[in-house]
């Protein structure tokens, strides 16, 4: 803890950033985001099994990039970042939306954290994405914290559920997704927490035409998640933060899952994983399979 | 106050009645508000965190129809809304929430009343159940409130022994609906029931409201919005999972080339074209301006038209909040300047 | 519930501008809707919501109303779309008004920018059809380019009256050759002419920078905070006071608004 924030506090007192992104604790078993552009603040960074959130959020955010416009010093922003929120900033410089040298990525040594705040840490309350998580150390970092420790076993109860879901007959299925979607109040939490919902105006947004009807009713409901779930296909990183906040508990981590299963099994790719490979909706290969269309 | 025992059987036998009838009965569980359709489901726990969301869907709607219209070559015809107004009884309901109903009120009839709202509300009945329950999120001692708080409730409930509640009738309307099942109650002791409220353990109150009030007046501009401005990322979890959050957005929609809707939907003040003009211009076009909005609201604007705080401290907005902005630490830490995270 | 009413007529003001002439459907609401001038209404175009203007016809004008709006959002762009004949919904009146008896034995000056002629040209038709009432009646109106000039025909019946100054303006380079107005932006063309600020009222609408330069010259005239009246615009769904998004601090403008002297605006906090 106190090497990060010993180089956190090195990073601002030496002007090479603007601000560090990261973690504070709040209670024993939660932690918040903090954005720190003080010296002196970074005392309250920490990171732990609780540091839910996944911060590259906060990237695309025009108030955040432009903190450094104010004290004129470097618009380099430092981030606190698990090993698969890294892969969320992949995926954002993979879509031009930051650039990788105005970010100044901490990353850690990672064994998992709990799926909610408020809950021990152990085999049951494990994250879902942790269960089959395969980067316990990043993929690219600036500076790596932490040491390595055993990830927890637990059961992947949710490819189960995708498995369970995907042999239900058609109309079961649309029963299922029916009778979740109904209990969206549309708040937009998913949309706000996720690192690739960064449009400036979302479609959601735009009345001219309508594209989705803003009322929460079947219709309404079943527009907005089936399109958040076509536009985040091939691009989902997998943080399950939609998932997380979600106030009516929808288990939209399943479908984006599902989504990213497809993908990988169609053209071999997974988001955010490679700064080299190109995007999946970014790029047309010849020889791309072409099941999927009609 | 009218004060009597009821064994826990004998409410369920009185549940079962009223689903009978044809009413509708509502009861917490963790996510929701929810219907309950077999009286075996019904938990009636006092230790139980407040659910997700709140039952404010019950009385408002997430959305709703307001009005059909049907267009023909030259004319629209319009179509008036039959409001549903089913009884809906509400079984155990927090202190917290019992009063929210109470509150919209004012805003829902100052000037003019809004019908849809009236119906159902007056539809409502309300049995409160002492908490027991509070964590770190709960303030509700500190905005005119307590776990033991009657406010809002036609009946009230007090856990005596694992087997028997005391019954406390609040309201005329408590009395009528509990005096056909007068054969069920026995007489209360209220010695022995304010023994167990003075005993039940409170949050400490977080701050004073009045001082909020106070500073909010002050301090419109104060560099502390800023801060959590940054941090929040302008969803409308907080407006739409609170008891007491009222506002709304209407809107058309077709559902075939002639016909169609308006509907009244549920909107919240910390989306961006909440009050975005068509001109482009926004009166609240940062954050940071959108969250003072929320607090200011709650805290002092509703205060200068109602008297009422616009909150009932059940902390769900804090607790679902995808980046923990804590209003009750907000509001608690803005006379402190030596607080630097108001983030 | 809104009232169906009839476009009984539609004028092309300007390119963006359109001008509704209606009269209601029901012959009993006809007889019974009434309005102060600077009300305001809610029109719908059915199948795409209701949008927000001030009534442009002057109160002592009993066969119809008229709205005027500049095509900006959904529906104002659905309902250029309407035609003659074709039926809209309304509701109202909302929201307070000039107080014109406090305004008698006084002179007035007029100050309106863009669509803000709107609510004026109703208080200053108002005002004229009681012209014995006030003493000297001076309009400054600015629109961003010639061809964005509204209500052009009434323009001209102004301009020869001579119980009336009318001062019309363009933006600097909107004129045209044959443009014989002034050029330039409101609160200059205002400082130019420098009215006379004693025992005034001013009626100042128009877009949101333009008050906010406009409010320091009226002061710099020596115009009182008291005698300055504006609206104030905010996005309103309801018009009742319940939908909360056009307050400002504890105003609701739908219902302690839209009309709002300057020293009471003082008192609000800047968010607006």
């Amino acid at each position: 803890m106190n090497e990060l924030i010993k180089h956190a506090k090195e990073l601002l007192e030496k002007g090479e950033v603007a601000a560090v992104i990261g973690y504070r604790q709040v209670s024993e078993k939660r932690t918040k985001p903090v954005i720190i552009t003080e010296p002196e603040e970074t005392r309250a960074l920490v990171f732990n099994e609780y540091c839910l959130n996944n911060l590259a959020v906060y990237l695309t955010k025009a108030r955040i990039k432009l903190l450094g416009r104010k004290n004129n010093k470097s618009f380099k922003l430092a981030i606190t970042a698990k090993p698969c929120d890294v892969h969320s900033i992949v995926a954002l410089i993979q879509e031009n939306q930051i650039d990788r040298d105005k970010i100044h990525i901490i990353s850690f040594n990672c064994h998992g954290v709990v799926k909610d705040f408020g809950f021990d840490f152990n085999g049951d309350n494990l994250s879902s994405k942790c269960i089959t998580c395969e980067t316990h150390k990043p993929l690219y970092y600036d500076k790596l914290l932490g040491e390595v420790k055993e990830t927890p076993q637990a059961r992947d109860s949710a490819l189960e559920r995708i498995k369970e879901i995907e042999r239900m007959p058609h109309n079961e299925r649309f029963e299922f997704f029916r009778s979740e979607f109904d209990k969206c109040i549309k708040c937009y939490a998913c949309r706000a927490v996720c690192p690739l919902c960064y449009c400036q105006r979302c479609i959601t947004d735009k009345t001219i035409p309508c594209w989705i009807e803003t009322s929460s009713h079947q219709r309404g409901n079943f527009a907005w998640n089936v399109i958040r779930a076509f536009h985040l296909s091939g691009r989902c990183t997998g943080c399950g933060e939609c998932d997380r906040v979600c106030p009516a508990d929808i288990p939209l981590s399943l479908i984006n899952r599902k989504m990213t299963i497809e993908a990988n099994n169609l053209f071999s790719f997974v988001s955010g994983r490679s700064l080299e490979t190109p995007t999946l909706v970014g790029s047309f290969n010849e020889k791309d399979n072409d099941e999927l269309f009609m | 106050m009218d004060e009597k025992i009821i064994s826990r059987v004998d409410l369920m036998k009185i549940c079962k009645d009223v689903i009978d009838k044809g009413n509708t009965l509502l009861t917490p569980g963790a996510a929701d508000y929810y219907v309950v359709k077999d009286i075996s489901d019904i938990i009636l726990d006092t230790s139980a965190l407040p659910s997700k969301i709140s039952h404010k869907s019950y009385v408002f709607p997430r959305t709703e129809p307001v009005l059909y219209y049907k267009r023909s070559k030259n004319d629209v015809q319009l179509i008036d809304i039959n409001i549903d107004s089913k009884k809906i009884v509400i079984l155990g309901a927090k202190p917290c929430d019992a009063n929210s109903i109470n509150i919209m009120k004012h805003l829902f009839n100052w000037d003019h009343s809004d019908e849809f709202f009236n119906k159902r509300a007056n539809n409502f009945m309300v049995i409160g159940l002492m908490c027991s329950h509070f964590d770190e999120y709960c303030f509700c001692t500190s905005v005119r409130s307590s776990p033991v708080s009657e406010k809002g409730s036609d009946l009230f409930l007090i856990p005596v022994d694992i087997n028997n509640y005391a019954l406390k009738i609040i309201t005329e309307k408590g009395k009528e609906f509990i005096s056909p099942y007068s054969g069920y109650l026995k007489p209360g002791d209220e010695k022995n029931s304010k023994l167990i409220t003075e005993n039940v353990r409170q949050p400490e109150a977080a701050f004073d409201s009045s001082e909020v009030y106070e500073w909010l007046g002050e301090n419109f501009e104060s560099p502390k919005w800023e801060g959590v401005g940054n941090l929040c990322l302008s969803c409308a979890q907080c407006a739409f999972v609170c008891s007491v959050c009222h506002c709304f957005d209407i809107t058309d929609e077709d559902y075939s080339y002639t016909e169609g809707r308006r509907m009244k939907n549920w909107d919240g003040c910390q989306f961006g074209n909440f009050t975005l003009h068509a001109s482009g211009h926004n009166p609240r076009d940062i954050q940071s301006k959108r969250y003072r909005q929320r607090v200011n609201h709650k805290f002092r604007y509703y205060v200068d038209r109602f008297g009422e705080i616009l909150c009932t401290g059940c902390g769900r907005c804090s607790r679902g909040c995808p980046v923990s902005i804590d209003i009750k630490e907000i509001v608690s830490n803005c006379n402190d300047n030596q607080k630097e995270f108001l983030k | 519930m809104p009232h169906t009413a009839e476009i009984k007529e539609i004028i092309d003001e300007s390119p963006d501008t359109r001008t509704f002439r209606l009269r209601f459907r029901d012959a009993e609401t006809n007889d019974r809707f009434k309005f102060k001038a600077g009300q305001f209404a809610e029109y719908s175009a059915f199948g795409d919501g209701e949008s927000t203007f001030c009534i442009a016809s002057s109160p002592t004008q009993r066969n119809f109303i008229e709205c005027s709006f500049k095509v900006y959002g959904k529906v104002t762009q659905s309902l250029r779309r309407l035609n003659k004949g074709d039926t809209i919904g309304i509701r109202g009146p909302y929201g307070n008004w000039f107080p014109l008896e406090d305004f008698k034995e006084k002179n007035l000056l007029f100050i309106a920018g863009g669509i803000g002629i709107a609510p004026v040209r109703c208080v200053f038709n108002n005002v004229l059809d009681l012209r014995d009432e006030f003493k000297n009646i001076t309009i400054i109106y600015g629109a961003r380019s010639v061809s964005d000039l509204i209500y052009k025909q009434e323009i001209k019946e102004w301009k020869v009256r001579k119980d009336i100054k009318t001062v019309i303006t363009v933006d600097p380079g909107g004129e045209t050759a044959i443009w014989d107005g002034e050029v330039g932006f409101v609160p200059a063309v205002l400082e130019k002419i420098a009215p006379e600020s004693e025992n005034t009222v001013v009626i100042l609408c128009g877009p949101p920078v333009m008050i906010k330069f406009t409010l320091p010259v009226l002061t710099g005239l020596g115009f009182k905070d008291e005698e300055i009246y504006t609206t104030l615009e905010n996005r309103m769904k309801c018009g009742l006071g319940k939908c909360g998004r056009c307050n400002i601090g504890n105003v609701y403008v739908c219902k302690d608004g839209p009309v709002f002297t300057y020293a009471e605006i003082k008192k609000l906090p800047r968010e607006f």
